[in-house]
């Protein structure tokens, strides 16, 4: 009994010949391998995976994907809400590594072109147009929003919307001070006005419209509207053209200088607070950006108002467009016949996309749509305008954006180019600002040029 | 015969996990990341072996000139702004003349609890123009109401080394405070007697009995500033911001990987940096001393 209690005393020391820690160690490690080994992580993916990033689209998704798997009884479909700044690190890693890639996804409409670099047959979308053409879907959505989703004749991606844009204004503020928008044709007679509205410093600042001078957000939505683009159809870069130098010249002193009417509104709270205080008392709004000013600025329901954008010339026109959303399909999907059924089902079923407008206010693509009476309802927060019917009467005006994998790098030397503007306008004024704004143009435009000169493929 | 296999092999099994884990997640992206370098990349499927191109092109490029530039800035500001004032601070609580030195130790430390991201925003909302904190506040002083400052290239620097200034100040301040506790108080007395006064004793006794602590801190304080890349992208707005006032080399390289798709390139600004960071943090541990062998 006792040498066997010794052996085992041995057997114990020669294990612990690392002292006791190590074992330990070792004992847990072992035991928790072989929990995990045979309790694997659960998996939800469903049969069709679909990304998306807008929050606004998730609880219409949720409820038309409940109706689409009762259709399909067989089949599970997992929605996941990314970040929109992580949802296209994680796509690229995740086709990179070949591992849970996305069968459908959402991409919006400025970082959809860095998806198309390389040889056209390897992105990683699969080309929509014949099936687009098939369904006749093709000739029933606004055509120019497939541009940026293109490159050639092939077609990468739905377009879940059109985005036409109109300026909100503070309606209450603008009977105050006997102005009548009717009478706002272009941006000549906006701006004059604009003159005589603003209150630049002191303790009650007052500034006519919301414009960035230090990116291009604001700037690009007005260089639209005048036919302006950083790309053309051929994906040749167009911002040294002299139609972006003049929309410089002509942007910068109303963001910059002792004339400015505009100042930037930002986002969240701070805008917010500008629309209720009226320092700001207009804003280039999307249709999107209504929702989100209904959401955010519920008191200002009833003061506010929506007017066409001013034209740059009389007649011309009187809209823009500001931001996007496709929705594509990768091309390694083991589905692709149900991805399709389900991307038809999420962006282009009549029922469902009446819906949507009703909960976030986004003009759908297809025209067919638009006469529904849906459109013409009257909105209280918008002081009683049919806010539908306002957008979509612009929507067939709406300019295109062309597709380029250098979109994002652009607009970020456009926005360079528009903040080192503003900074020299503010020190300098009128002196030599034409020639700093060719020369600025000229080596942002250089730098892109670089940049693609670059890609072999 | 199991004791000696067991105790000529066990320390491998011990270290195994470590080893295979650091294989796949460290080697494998390392390398797989210089192999990236040296090619164009576009998409998943397609890349071209383009040799010393990346590194060219980006040594020429002006864009990322003035990242380079602006991580400097802020690293200078973080080694002779930050780690100056945490010393201060340590030393003022230190001194058993304060009271409630616990509570203020916890007050300055705790800005640190809150995360990057979390001050990050807030500092956002507190140099918002017109209704941000630091506006109103300095309105009272008769300063404008309406200065941008993460909108005015000249100020976004400022804005952001004066947020990291709250975040990191109390951090490194923990780290001079145990360096300063552990420097024996008999050396104080000594140079008392030799005729020291509070400089001379702060710069024979103090620096020499913190140096190490000191060496440590400036490095990690140099190495995290090249590092830098939240607080800039989520303060102005996920950007460079104005004039690309706040692009650090971090965030171009996360603009060339992720936004662009080029993956090839981001990996070349990678190792620059890393490169970079090497060469400084070996200059600043030649420069402490702490490389030199003891006699």
């Amino acid at each position: 009994m006792s040498s066997a209690i010794n052996r085992l005393k041995e057997r114990m020391e020669s294990f612990t010949a690392f002292g006791l820690a190590p074992a330990v160690l070792l004992v847990l490690t072992l035991i928790s391998g072989v929990y995990i080994a045979f309790n694997p992580a659960q998996t939800i993916r469903g049969d069709l995976a679909l990304w998306i990033f807008a929050k606004g689209h998730l609880a219409g998704y949720q409820e038309s994907i409940a109706r689409f798997e009762e259709m399909h009884p067989d089949l599970t479909v997992e929605i996941q809400l990314v970040h929109q700044h992580a949802i296209t690190s994680r796509l690229r890693a995740a086709l990179a590594a070949n591992l849970d890639v996305p069968d459908l996804v959402e991409i919006e409409i400025s970082w959809a072109g860095s998806f198309f670099r390389g040889p056209v047959d390897d992105v990683s979308f699969m080309d929509l147009r014949p099936w687009l053409e098939e369904s006749g879907y093709i000739d029933k959505i606004v055509r120019t929003r497939f541009a940026p989703y293109s490159v050639g004749d092939r077609i990468f991606g739905i377009p879940h919307d059109v985005h036409p844009v109109m300026l909100a204004y503070r309606r209450d503020i603008f009977e105050a001070e006997g102005i009548d928008v009717d009478e706002i044709e272009t941006w000549d007679q906006f701006i004059e006005i604009g003159k005589r509205l603003t209150r630049r410093g002191g303790t009650n600042p007052r500034y006519m419209i919301g414009l960035d001078p230090n990116s291009s957000d604001s700037f690009e939505v007005l260089l639209f509207q005048r036919g302006g683009a950083y790309f053309n159809e051929r994906g040749e870069l167009t911002i040294d053209d002299e139609l972006v130098v003049q929309t410089l010249l002509w942007f910068i002193p109303l963001v910059a200088g002792p004339d400015r009417i505009g100042v930037n509104p930002g986002w969240g709270a701070p805008f917010a607070r500008a629309v209720l205080d009226g320092y700001i008392l207009c804003y280039i709004t999307p249709d999107w950006r209504t929702k989100i000013i209904e959401n955010d600025v519920g008191d200002a329901s009833g003061k506010m108002a929506l007017m066409p954008l001013p034209a740059f010339e009389p007649g011309g026109r009187r809209t823009s467009t500001w931001g996007g959303t496709m929705l594509g399909i990768t091309r390694g999907t083991e589905n692709p016949e149900k991805a399709l059924e389900l991307a038809e089902h999420l962006y282009l079923n009549h029922e469902l996309l009446l819906e949507m407008f009703q909960k976030s206010n986004i003009l759908p693509p297809l025209r067919d749509l638009w006469d529904d009476p849906v459109f013409d309802q009257p909105r209280e927060f918008w002081s009683g305008q049919p806010l539908g019917r306002l957008y979509a009467d612009l929507a067939d005006d709406v300019p295109p954006q062309y597709s380029s994998p250098y979109v994002s790098i652009t607009k970020a030397k456009m926005g360079q180019v528009i903040s080192g503007l503003t900074a020299h306008y503010n020190r300098h004024g009128e002196d030599g600002f034409e020639e700093q704004v060719r020369q600025r143009l000229n080596e942002a435009a250089d730098y892109v040029r670089g940049q693609m000169a670059r890609n072999p493929f | 015969m199991w004791y000696r296999f067991q105790y000529r092999y066990a320390p491998y099994l011990f270290v195994a996990p470590f080893i295979i884990s650091f294989l796949i997640f460290g080697f494998y992206p390392i390398v797989r990341s210089i192999w990236l370098s040296f090619h164009l990349t576009a998409g998943p499927e397609t890349s071209v072996f383009v040799g010393l191109d990346n590194y060219t092109v980006l040594l020429a490029d002006t864009d990322f000139h003035k990242a380079v530039r602006n991580t400097v800035i802020f690293a200078f500001f973080s080694v002779f702004l930050q780690l100056p004032l945490s010393l201060g601070l340590a030393m003022l609580l230190n001194s058993r003349l304060i009271l409630g030195r616990a509570f203020f130790r916890l007050g300055f430390f705790s800005p640190h609890l809150l995360g990057m991201v979390f001050v990050a925003i807030l500092f956002a909302v507190v140099f918002a123009p017109r209704f941000g904190l630091l506006n109103v506040l300095l309105s009272h002083l008769g300063a404008p109401i309406e200065r941008d400052w993460l909108g005015t290239p000249e100020l976004v620097m400022p804005a952001l080394v004066l947020t990291a200034l709250w975040l990191y100040v109390g951090f490194n301040m923990v780290y001079f405070l145990a360096a300063l506790q552990a420097v024996d108080r008999d050396l104080y007395d000594a140079a008392k007697v030799d005729g020291a006064g509070p400089w001379g004793q702060f710069l024979h006794v103090t620096l020499p009995g913190i140096k190490h602590v000191t060496v440590f801190v400036v490095v990690l304080s140099t190495i995290g500033s090249f590092q830098l890349f939240e607080l800039p992208y989520l303060m102005l707005n996920n950007g460079p911001g104005p004039d690309q006032a706040g692009l650090t080399v971090v965030m171009y390289l996360y603009q060339n990987g992720f936004v662009t798709g080029d993956l090839g390139y981001a990996s070349a600004i990678g190792w620059v940096l890393v490169l970079g960071v090497m060469c400084l943090a070996i200059f600043q541990l030649v420069l402490g001393g702490t490389l030199r062998r003891n006699p």
